[in-house]
C-alpha cells in the first residue's frame, strides 16, 4: 500500500525518467570507453567484467550515488514544499511507514539503474571479449554486491532528506558527503564503511573474506540507519 | 530600481538559508584528507614538485573537479527554491522590474557565492598550512599573492560554468532534472580535460586550469597547457548564450 502511494506521489516529479536517463548515461560510459580505447583493454589479462568495471565503475558509481542523493531530496521535497507532510502526520499511520515506502521506491529505481548498467557491461563483454560461461555468474554476483552496497547510501540520503525542510540543505549535505567519500582511500576497511563510500567498492579487488565482512557491515548499517530514522521521527514528534 | 539594489534584494532573500554552514563544512572537509596525508607530498618531489606546491595543488584540484561545481549547483537550487516556495516569484514578477535584470541579479549573487567559497577554501588552506607545517616540521607556506593569482584564474575560468548552471536552473522547471543534469554533467569533466575538445565543456574549465598549473609546477609531469585562442572565444560565446537564454526564459513558466 505504502509503496504504491509513494510511487504515485513521485510520478510527476520526473524521478523515473531522471533515473532512466541517468542509467542510460551511466551505461554509455563503458560503451564509449571501449569504443575509443578498446585495444588498451582487450590486451589486459583478467576477466572481461573485472576489466570493464575496473575502468568504468568509479564514474558509474559516482553517477549512481548522485542520482540517489537527488532522488532522495526530491522525494522529501514534495512533502515539505507545500506542507503536505503536515497532512501526512495527521493520518492514522506512522510517519516511518512513509519513510520505508520511499525507501522501497528509491531502491526499486536504483535496481533499474543497476540493471541497465549490468546490461551495458554484459553487451560490452560479449562484443569486445566474446562470450564465456562464467560471464553470467560473475555479472550476477557483482549485481547483488552492488545492490547490497547501495542500501546504506539510499537509507542515509533519505534520512538526511527527511530531516531537512529545505532541499538545498539536504542536497548540500549529500554533495559534501559524496565528495568526502571520493577522498576516502579504498584500502582502508573502516573508513570505506562510510555509507556513501561503499558504492565505490568493487568485488573484483576483494577476497571472499573481506566481501563477507562488507556484507555484514552493510546489513548492520541498513538496520541501524532504519532504527535511527524511526527514533528521530518519534523524538521529533514530541517537540512539534 | 538600480541593478545594485536588486542584487542587494536577492542577497537578502537568502540571508537565512544556512548555506554558509554548508559551504564552510565543504571547505573543512576539503582540507582534512590533505592534512592527514600531508606526508605524501614529500614523495611527490620525485615528480619535480616541491611539497608546498604539491599540497596547494592537490587540495585545490579536489575542489575544482567536484566540490566546487557541485556546491554551485546547490546554490542554484537554493535560489530557485526560495523563489518558488510561497510563490515568491509571482510577487517579484508584478514589480515594475525587467525580468532580465532579475535574472542577472541572481547570476551576480551566484558569482558572489563562488567567490565566497574560494575565499573560505583559501582561509582553510592557510589554517591547514599552519597545522601541517607544525606536524611535519617543514614550511608549507606559499605567498598569498601567488595563491590569490592562481585561485583568481580558476575562478575566472569557472564563470561560463556558472552561466550554464544558471541556465539549467532557470529553464528546467522540474528540480530533479535541473539538479540531476547539473550534477551528472560534472562527472565526465575528468575525461573531457584529456581530450582536444575540452574548451567546449565549461564544467571542465576550472579543473583544466588547475591541472595545467600542476604541469607547470611539476617539472616531470606534462599536462596540456591553456591555449587562449579556441578557448576564450568559445567560453565567451557559451557564457553570453547561456545568460541570454536564461534572461529570456526567466519567469516564463509563471507568466503562462
Amino acid at each position: 500500500m505504502s509503496f504504491a502511494l509513494e510511487y504515485k506521489k513521485v510520478k510527476r516529479t520526473g524521478l523515473l525518467p531522471a533515473f532512466l536517463g541517468g542509467g542510460i548515461f551511466a551505461a554509455l560510459v563503458p560503451v564509449l570507453n571501449m569504443a575509443f580505447r578498446s585495444e588498451m583493454y582487450t590486451r589486459m589479462n583478467a576477466s572481461p567484467v573485472s576489466i570493464l568495471l575496473g575502468a568504468n565503475w568509479q564514474m558509474m558509481s559516482m553517477l549512481n550515488i548522485l542520482l540517489i542523493v537527488v532522488g532522495a531530496c526530491i522525494m522529501y521535497h514534495i512533502e515539505y514544499a507545500d506542507n503536505a507532510i503536515q497532512k501526512i502526520c495527521t493520518l492514522p499511520d506512522r510517519e516511518s511507514t512513509m519513510f520505508f515506502g520511499k525507501t522501497a521506491v528509491l531502491i526499486t529505481v536504483s535496481i533499474l539503474l543497476l540493471v541497465m548498467e549490468s546490461v551495458s557491461v554484459f553487451g560490452c563483454s560479449v562484443y569486445w571479449f566474446g562470450q564465456s560461461a562464467e560471464l553470467y555468474m560473475e555479472l550476477l554476483k557483482n549485481f547483488w554486491f552492488f545492490l547490497l552496497f547501495m542500501l546504506p547510501a539510499v537509507l542515509l540520503s533519505l534520512l538526511t532528506a527527511s530531516l531537512c525542510r529545505n532541499m538545498w540543505i539536504s542536497l548540500g549535505i549529500g554533495v559534501v558527503c559524496v565528495f568526502a567519500a571520493t577522498m576516502i582511500p579504498a584500502q582502508n576497511f573502516v573508513l570505506t564503511l562510510f555509507p556513501f563510500a561503499l558504492p565505490f567498492q568493487m568485488s573484483g579487488n576483494l577476497s571472499d573474506n573481506v566481501i563477507r565482512n562488507y556484507a555484514i557491515a552493510c546489513a548492520a548499517e541498513t538496520v541501524l540507519i532504519s532504527l535511527l530514522e524511526v527514533l528521530i521521527l518519534k523524538v521529533r514528534r514530541w517537540f512539534e | 530600481m538600480s541593478f545594485l539594489s536588486l542584487v542587494g534584494v536577492e542577497w537578502k532573500k537568502i540571508r537565512r538559508s544556512k548555506i554558509f554552514l554548508i559551504l564552510l563544512l565543504a571547505a573543512v572537509i576539503l582540507w582534512i584528507p590533505s592534512i592527514l596525508n600531508a606526508g605524501l607530498n614529500f614523495g611527490m618531489q620525485a615528480e619535480g614538485i616541491s611539497p608546498e606546491n604539491s599540497f596547494f595543488i592537490q587540495g585545490f584540484m579536489a575542489m575544482a573537479w567536484f566540490l566546487y561545481p557541485a556546491s554551485m549547483v546547490v546554490i542554484t537550487v537554493l535560489q530557485t527554491q526560495t523563489e518558488r516556495s510561497s510563490h515568491g516569484i509571482l510577487k517579484m514578477l508584478v514589480l515594475p522590474v525587467s525580468t532580465a535584470k532579475l535574472c542577472m541579479a541572481k547570476f551576480v549573487v551566484l558569482a558572489v557565492f563562488s567567490v565566497i567559497q574560494y575565499l573560505m577554501s583559501i582561509g582553510m588552506y592557510y589554517i591547514s598550512i599552519v597545522i601541517v607545517s607544525h606536524a611535519q616540521n617543514y614550511n608549507f607556506f606559499l605567498p598569498p599573492l601567488f595563491v590569490f593569482r592562481e585561485i583568481g584564474r580558476m575562478w575566472a575560468s569557472s564563470i561560463p560554468m556558472l552561466a550554464f548552471f544558471q541556465l539549467l536552473a532557470v529553464c528546467i522547471q522540474t528540480p530533479v532534472f535541473s539538479v540531476g543534469f547539473g550534477l551528472a554533467s560534472i562527472v565526465p569533466s575528468v575525461l573531457v580535460i584529456n581530450t582536444k575538445v575540452w574548451f567546449a565543456y565549461p564544467m571542465a574549465y576550472p579543473f583544466f586550469v588547475i591541472t595545467s598549473e600542476y604541469g607547470k609546477l611539476a617539472a616531470n609531469i606534462e599536462t596540456a597547457q591553456v591555449r587562449l585562442v579556441p578557448w576564450l572565444p568559445t567560453a565567451a560565446l557559451i557564457t553570453v548564450v547561456c545568460l541570454l537564454i536564461s534572461c529570456f526564459c526567466f519567469g516564463q513558466a509563471e507568466r503562462r
